[in-house]
């Protein structure tokens, strides 16, 4: 086996902004990203959906880039851009041709140092995230299922818990005075780290970051939220109506260590013998030898999250199997591993095939116009929850070293019906078509 | 100035382009650094077979496609879905391998596959660790040329497909896409993008055998491949798999033209208890090998082809009518055509319209502005960069170079072609082909929300969602 060795360098700013930078010099692209260590966990309450509200505000002004200016340069110097809401982080990225790179470290520096929104940008974009919402859950068949219906059965602390896309109430209630708090709160250096990813020499890298970021200001952060679960005794299981599909639908969702656990690296590699397509035991046993589900999906965001996590499997069964029926041939599954482990032979080439994906996911992620992206987004992970980046070149070694014992000890730990929740999506019934 | 202003419902988008002063100035690019457009090695093999080759080092993997020169719409008349199907099953069986060993092998050499069949064309599409080049190539040349289609595999995969038609007519996209192809492609193939349930059912295990013996030939194949490889050792690679396969050649595409439709049209494809309306609205245009295309490519992107575009600035960043809308150019093999898409709340279904046709009417009327010319070629020459610097990325570039028989020279030559052109261009490039006049326009969504304001733009047709006609 070779693993590939990664470039990565880093520096901290006075002002503890965080800087990595891993050239490459092959294109003349460079992918840059900002990520703040804040996602919809850890939102105000009565606030649900603020955190990705506020992402969209981003893109509305800052201090010398008007609405809208902030796009026109990425775009007109040849780039694409973005920024997403996660569970523990909120990410604004751009690739372009690398001799935009000091224009687009001005301009996220200047959306670091001040947000310059009004009114009417709130509005505008309350209205944007109400069609998002129902464009990507309330008009959709099986729209948010199961990452919006799943976390309320699952958890019982708020942050994990509630509507992460916002209920319209509480989107409604939002107010620019939130906005402000809610940068001033967050939105610091120190709370941060820039990425450089691609056509730059690291020096360079360096001496702009610290140009353009350096002397913008720190705000004290607020003590880290507490986003613990209280202990689990008990299965849980939640139903809800789908009002499109024709299929009924189950999510099986196991909570798995934290990330700083030992068991971390075997939860993962459970995790893929399980799902990891065609070839896993879950898509194998039910779709393809008895025929129960037309589809089976799942895994766990385990490098992309810092706090309560679930590996969660999708089926979408044949209406002639009941919901008891179908739970009941997953757990047969998750029976087998428990009682008679993982052989050598399948956790060998389920780590070849965890080996290849790491290196597809590095290389893209975000479609084919953000070169590395998915390098960048691990490096802010790895900054961000493990303080260390240089985890981009070691982690595939965490997992090579795991044993089948170990992974057998993670089945009988963690697949557990007091450590899981269900969740089931049941079709209204359809008037007859016309 | 930032967009605090309110501005009556006609307003132009002109103010939000339009660079605003600054007090700390914007940093001005660098040098652009030339692009090393990855070499590529092009042969053809003795029974035909094209092979296209290019070395991309970025990481230790390898990309290949197996594209075969015709897909549903060859079978759009007799049997829609065939290709479809075909390609499904294709992965399941092999006269040496069972369905699980192919998926084990797959593993053990961190390999993804892929089988679909889109209008034109049919692929098999493997990526997996460069150090398993060997065994990557042995198993895709053995599902070329060796599919055994099992029985059972068939029968399980046409009933998952089934339940996958069913999904598909719950989704507000499907459903504009399926009425938009069926208005715009009439008696021509083009028009049919799924079958219907009745259809799918119809197909019987013969007809793949049959459908993959004609079509899966080297006659009728592209191959592309780009990764971690050096590219001697990877023909002498593929000669071995693929140098002795002979087979049929395929039957040519034989087509009817597709409609001339004049005037708007409303199609309305009720979907009940919907809350939004999904709007999708177009003409027919042209193809990636027309001399216009360029022009149009130009144009499509000032006006909704990216994120900074009029339509864009307009309904989303000024109205908050939509989140994503977008304006694109589909080029398929004998056709293309212009579209425009947006999933708006109900209320403002009509306003939306009214603001897509009055950008499309401007970008006819008027010439753009010098900066916006400027800023769209900019856009549109960095992003054809940023496309080839990942496998994947550059793998789909061959791909529309060679199927579609564009110039060897397509990724050297393309910014200096944008570059060169006008407003004049795009001007010309509006007028011809968004044809404001005569766009058909799709709209899915609860019938009892916006079926007055659908009748304020012409005459309405309306369907269910089976793609039955109601009125």
């Amino acid at each position: 086996m070779k693993n590939l060795h990664i470039p990565v360098e880093h520096a901290t700013l006075a002002n503890g902004l965080r800087v990595v930078v891993s050239p490459d010099r092959s294109a003349p692209v460079v992918t840059v990203g900002v990520y703040y260590q804040i996602g919809f966990r850890l939102e105000p309450r009565g606030r649900s959906g603020f955190a990705h509200l506020f992402e969209h505000m981003m893109f509305q002004g800052s201090e010398n880039a008007g609405k809208m200016e902030h796009i026109r340069l990425i775009n007109s110097s040849g780039g694409m851009l973005n920024g997403t809401t996660n569970y523990d982080i909120t990410n604004y990225f751009e690739s372009v041709p690398s001799n935009a790179l000091e224009r687009v470290l001005w301009l996220e520096a200047d959306r670091m140092r001040a947000l310059k929104v009004d009114d009417e940008n709130l509005r505008n974009q309350r209205d944007v995230v109400k069609e998002e919402v129902r464009v990507n859950v309330m008009n959709q068949p099986y729209g948010g299922f199961p990452w919006l219906d799943l976390p309320p059965v699952a958890f019982r602390n708020w942050p994990n818990a509630h509507n992460f896309y916002g209920d319209f109430a509480d989107l409604d209630a939002a107010t620019l005075a939130d906005v402000q708090t809610f940068f001033h709160t967050y939105y610091s250096p120190n709370n941060a780290v820039l990425l450089m990813v691609g056509d730059l020499d690291p020096a360079e890298g360096f001496a702009l970051a610290k140009r353009h970021f350096e002397n913008i200001p720190t705000h004290p952060l607020p003590p880290r939220a507490d986003v613990t679960e209280p202990p689990q005794t008990e299965e849980r299981r939640g139903e809800v109506v789908e009002k499109f599909g024709p299929l009924p639908a189950i999510a099986i969702g196991y909570t798995v260590p934290d990330r700083r656990n030992p068991d971390w690296y075997a939860a993962s590699i459970l995790d893929h013998a399980l799902h990891g397509g065609r070839v896993g035991r879950i898509y194998r046993r039910l779709v393809l030898e008895k025929e129960i589900a037309v589809e089976t999906d799942g895994g766990a965001d385990i490098i992309e999250t810092n706090g309560p996590t679930q590996m969660v499997t999708r089926i979408f069964h044949k209406p002639e199997f009941t919901t008891e029926e179908t739970i009941a041939a997953f757990d047969e599954i998750i029976r087998e591993i428990q009682e008679q482990g993982i052989s050598e032979d399948e956790l060998a080439p389920v780590k070849v095939k965890l080996r290849a994906d790491y290196y597809s996911n590095l290389e893209g992620g975000m479609g084919a116009h953000m070169p590395r992206f998915g390098l960048m987004h691990y490096l802010a992970c790895f900054t961000l929850f493990d303080g260390d980046p240089g985890r981009i070149n070691t982690i595939l070694e965490g997992f090579q070293a795991v044993t089948p014992a170990q992974v057998q000890a993670a089945a009988r730990k963690y697949l557990v019906p007091s450590n899981r929740a269900t969740l089931v999506r049941r079709p209204v019934a359809k008037e007859v078509a016309a | 100035m930032s967009g605090t202003t309110t501005k009556p419902m006609t307003t132009t988008t002109q103010a939000a382009t339009t660079p605003q002063p600054s007090a700390s100035p914007v940093p001005a690019l660098g040098p652009e650094r030339p692009v090393a457009w990855p070499k590529r090695a092009v042969r053809t093999l003795p029974n035909g077979m094209q092979v296209v080759l290019a070395e991309l080092r970025t990481f230790p993997k390898i990309s290949a496609q197996l594209f075969f020169r015709s897909g549903n719409a060859s079978v759009a008349h007799s049997a829609p879905g065939l290709a479809e199907l075909t390609a499904t099953v294709v992965r399941t069986g092999t006269g040496a391998r069972t369905s699980r060993q192919i998926e084990e092998d797959l593993r053990r050499m961190g390999a993804d596959l892929g089988s679909h069949a889109g209008a034109d064309s049919s692929a098999i599409s493997i990526s997996g660790l460069a150090e398993f080049s060997e065994g990557l190539f042995d198993l895709l040349g053995d599902l070329a040329r060796n599919a055994s289609f099992p029985t059972d595999e068939f029968e399980r995969e046409r009933g998952r497909k089934i339940e996958g038609l069913r999904i598909e007519r719950t989704t507000p996209g499907f459903l504009a896409s399926e009425r938009f192809r069926r208005v715009i492609f009439g008696e021509h193939p083009y028009a049919i993008v799924s079958p219907s349930e009745e259809q799918m059912t119809a197909i019987e295990h013969p007809q793949l055998e049959e459908f993959y013996h004609r079509n899966y030939s080297p006659a009728n194949a592209l191959l592309i491949v780009v990764g971690d490889f050096s590219a001697d050792a990877m023909f002498a690679q593929i000669e071995k798999v693929f140098g002795t396969w002979t087979a049929l050649q395929p039957v040519a595409l034989i087509s009817a033209a597709p409609p001339h439709n004049t005037g708007r049209k409303i199609h309305l494809v009720h979907l009940p208890g919907s809350v939004q309306t999904q709007v999708l609205l177009g003409n027919l245009a042209i193809t990636r090998r027309d001399p216009d295309w360029f022009r149009l490519v130009l144009a499509n992107s000032i006006y909704g082809g990216a994120f900074h575009s009029r339509l864009v600035m307009n309904i989303r960043e000024q109205k908050g009518y939509t989140y994503s809308p977008r304006s694109g150019l589909q080029s398929l093999r004998q056709h293309g055509y212009f579209s425009v898409h947006a999933a708006v709340r109900n209320e403002v279904a009509a306003a939306t319209l009214t603001e897509i046709f009055y950008e499309m009417d401007r970008m006819r009327s008027l010439p753009v502005t010098g900066e916006e010319l400027e800023s769209a070629r900019s856009y549109l020459t960095g992003v054809f960069s940023l496309g080839v610097a990942t496998q994947d990325g550059l793998l789909g570039q061959l791909s529309t170079i060679y199927l579609d028989h564009l110039p060897e020279d397509h990724l050297e030559t393309y910014r200096q072609k944008v570059h060169a052109l006008t407003a004049d261009d795009i001007l010309f490039a509006a007028r011809r082909h968004f044809d404001s006049a005569n766009a058909q326009i799709v709209l899915v969504g609860d019938r009892a929300q916006i079926a007055d304001q659908a009748a304020l733009f012409g005459e309405v047709s309306e369907y269910d969602s089976q793609g039955n006609r109601q009125s």
